[in-house]
């Protein structure tokens, strides 16, 4: 019984916070049905959602969210697997370039912005060094990369940023692996390349997607970057849903609970959706979940 | 051989890619002139300097109360992760999947979402645009990395030396404190220089959380950022990146004295 009670004194501060983000998720949840007694709003309704959801520029909205977020995540979880696996195949996996690795983790998103903009503006680095190569003319002729609707300017960043995120998540992992596995398969004939392909990348997938995961979630719901490098239209989600939060109009606020109801909801769908997968996975390898 | 011309490669760009943004804002720092097409500056000057002392945004200040916030969350953050640790990793009792999703939870929802849905809470528990409520929100949002390190090295030590202090007649907060924390501590520093850079960083759900009132060195950087004075940013990011490096590189050495302490015993 002593020992019961000794779980329960540890667990509770974890309780507390556990509290306080299920509160946090219920008062989006319901404000996004119309309740904000505050307001004077106290019935519960879909009509909210349904006249966000059936709104043109709400869709567009999510459609470049779910872009950014897809491609920052994919991109930064080859990047850094690629990384990962150098480090892990040069026997660096200590020593001064994992500091290097971990510098961009210690740089906020608006520094990453920032960097952006002096190196990808037309006016920018990059800019300038093309025009001393003599491939433009003019710095109008630079391929514009920022604020524009493609939100390269903010994949580019989250890039920078979450690549080496990926590579030191997962570097721990995949240098176990190599150094067991790996080197059992290479002894058995296997060409560093086919051991590499066969068994340390299978291996080290579990982490490899669960950063993927962590950067989908952050960058769907990310604030600044679309903010300082988006264009006026269309929005980010997030940024179109402060721009309702923060609207005078006080008995608009369901509007925006909805918007950012629909990134909660689709943040843990998709953290449910590599629940189930990796759990499928396990089962089908036979596996103990670990 | 030619595979590892290949991997030094990959390690060479990414070296190159990391490095030349932070250089960057180094020269944009100190640069008064720099016209297109340029590739170099043509005129330096210390403005930028002279405005982070003596300008409006009173960066003595400001530094304080960030790396103070920071240092909190860090340790607040790490005696949950601790606590959490020891009861995933040291006992059996049903549930734990649970115990476990709810130590993720913060990584899951967007931080976005929470720092607008707690601020009503907070508002009613007298929190609101208060630091001790933009510190709560900062542990929140720091705790599943603190928990995933602390379980890996509680999972690592183990209650092994613990008991035998309990047996040699050692109470139980005597037996962690003397038996148990020394061999954690690498995994202390580690999840708090984590939380420290978590907390530093936070701009989103410091800015709603704190209603403008809790200042931080991240929450004045976006301003300058998005005024396109180009100097006055590069020197705040500056500012900002040279005093993580500076908290990082105390913690992390910490680390490795400690390691070092460990393996000459």
């Amino acid at each position: 019984m002593r020992g019961k009670w000794k779980i329960l004194i540890l667990l509770a501060p974890l309780a507390g916070v556990t509290a306080l983000v299920l509160a946090a998720c219920g008062t989006v949840l319901l404000q996004s049905l119309g309740y904000v007694p505050a307001f004077g709003l106290d019935t519960l309704t879909l009509s909210y959602y349904r006249a966000v959801l059936g709104d043109p520029a709400f869709l567009q909205s999510l459609g470049v969210s779910l872009r950014i977020a897809a491609t920052s995540a994919l991109l930064a979880a080859a990047a850094g697997t690629a990384i990962c696996a150098a480090l892990v195949g040069t026997g660096r996996t200590r020593g001064a370039l994992t500091y290097l690795v971990r510098l961009p983790i210690l740089v906020p998103h608006a520094v990453t912005a920032l960097f952006a903009v002096l190196l990808f503006a037309q006016t920018g680095l990059l800019a300038r060094l093309a025009f001393a190569l003599g491939l433009i003319g003019d710095f109008s002729q630079f391929p514009q990369l920022l604020h524009t609707a493609g939100y390269q300017g903010a994949v580019l960043s989250y890039l920078w940023k979450e690549a080496p995120f990926v590579a030191y998540f997962v570097l721990a992992l995949m240098a176990g692996i190599s150094g067991t596995l790996g080197e059992a398969a290479e002894n058995l004939g296997a060409s560093p390349l086919r051991s590499f392909f066969t068994v340390t990348l299978p291996l080290s997938m579990p982490a490899i997607a669960k950063a993927f995961l962590i950067i989908f979630i952050f960058a769907f719901g990310g604030y600044e970057l679309p903010m300082l490098l988006g264009p006026t239209v269309p929005k980010a989600l997030p940024v179109q849903a402060y721009l309702a939060y923060m609207s005078p109009e006080l008995r608009d606020r369901p509007y925006a609970m909805v918007m950012y109801g629909v990134i909660l909801l689709l943040s843990v769908a998709m953290a449910a959706l590599y629940g189930l997968l990796t759990r499928a996975l396990w089962r089908k390898l036979g596996g103990e979940r670990p | 051989m030619n595979r590892h011309w290949c991997l030094k490669l990959v390690l060479a760009t990414a070296a190159a890619c990391i490095l030349i943004p932070v250089a960057l804002i180094l020269v944009w720092s100190v640069t008064a002139r720099w016209p297109w097409p340029d590739l170099l500056p043509v005129r330096l000057t210390l403005r930028t300097v002279r405005e982070l002392f003596l300008g409006s945004a009173q960066l003595p200040r400001l530094l304080f109360s960030s790396v103070a916030l920071a240092v909190a969350t860090a340790v607040l953050g790490t005696a949950v992760g601790v606590l959490t640790a020891r009861a995933t990793e040291l006992y059996a009792f049903p549930g734990k999947g649970l115990v476990r999703l709810c130590g993720l939870l913060p990584l899951l929802i967007p931080g976005t979402v929470f720092a607008i849905g707690i601020h009503l809470t907070l508002l009613r528990l007298g929190l609101a645009d208060t630091l001790a409520g933009v510190l709560l929100v900062h542990v929140t949002v720091a705790l599943p990395y603190c928990i995933a390190i602390m379980g890996d090295v509680t999972r690592a030590v183990g209650a092994g030396l613990e008991e035998q202090a309990a047996v040699l007649g050692a109470g139980p907060l005597r037996a962690f404190w003397l038996a148990t924390l020394p061999g954690l501590m690498p995994g202390v520093l580690s999840s708090m220089s984590m939380a420290f850079i978590l907390s530093y960083s936070q701009y989103f759900t410091t800015l709603i959380v704190g209603g403008g009132r809790v200042r931080t060195l991240a929450l004045v950087l976006v301003p300058y950022i998005q005024s396109g004075d180009r100097p006055l940013a590069s020197v705040y990011a500056v500012v900002f990146v040279g005093s993580a490096l500076l908290i990082f590189f105390l913690l992390e050495s910490a680390i490795h004295r400690m390691e070092r302490g460990g393996k000459s015993k």
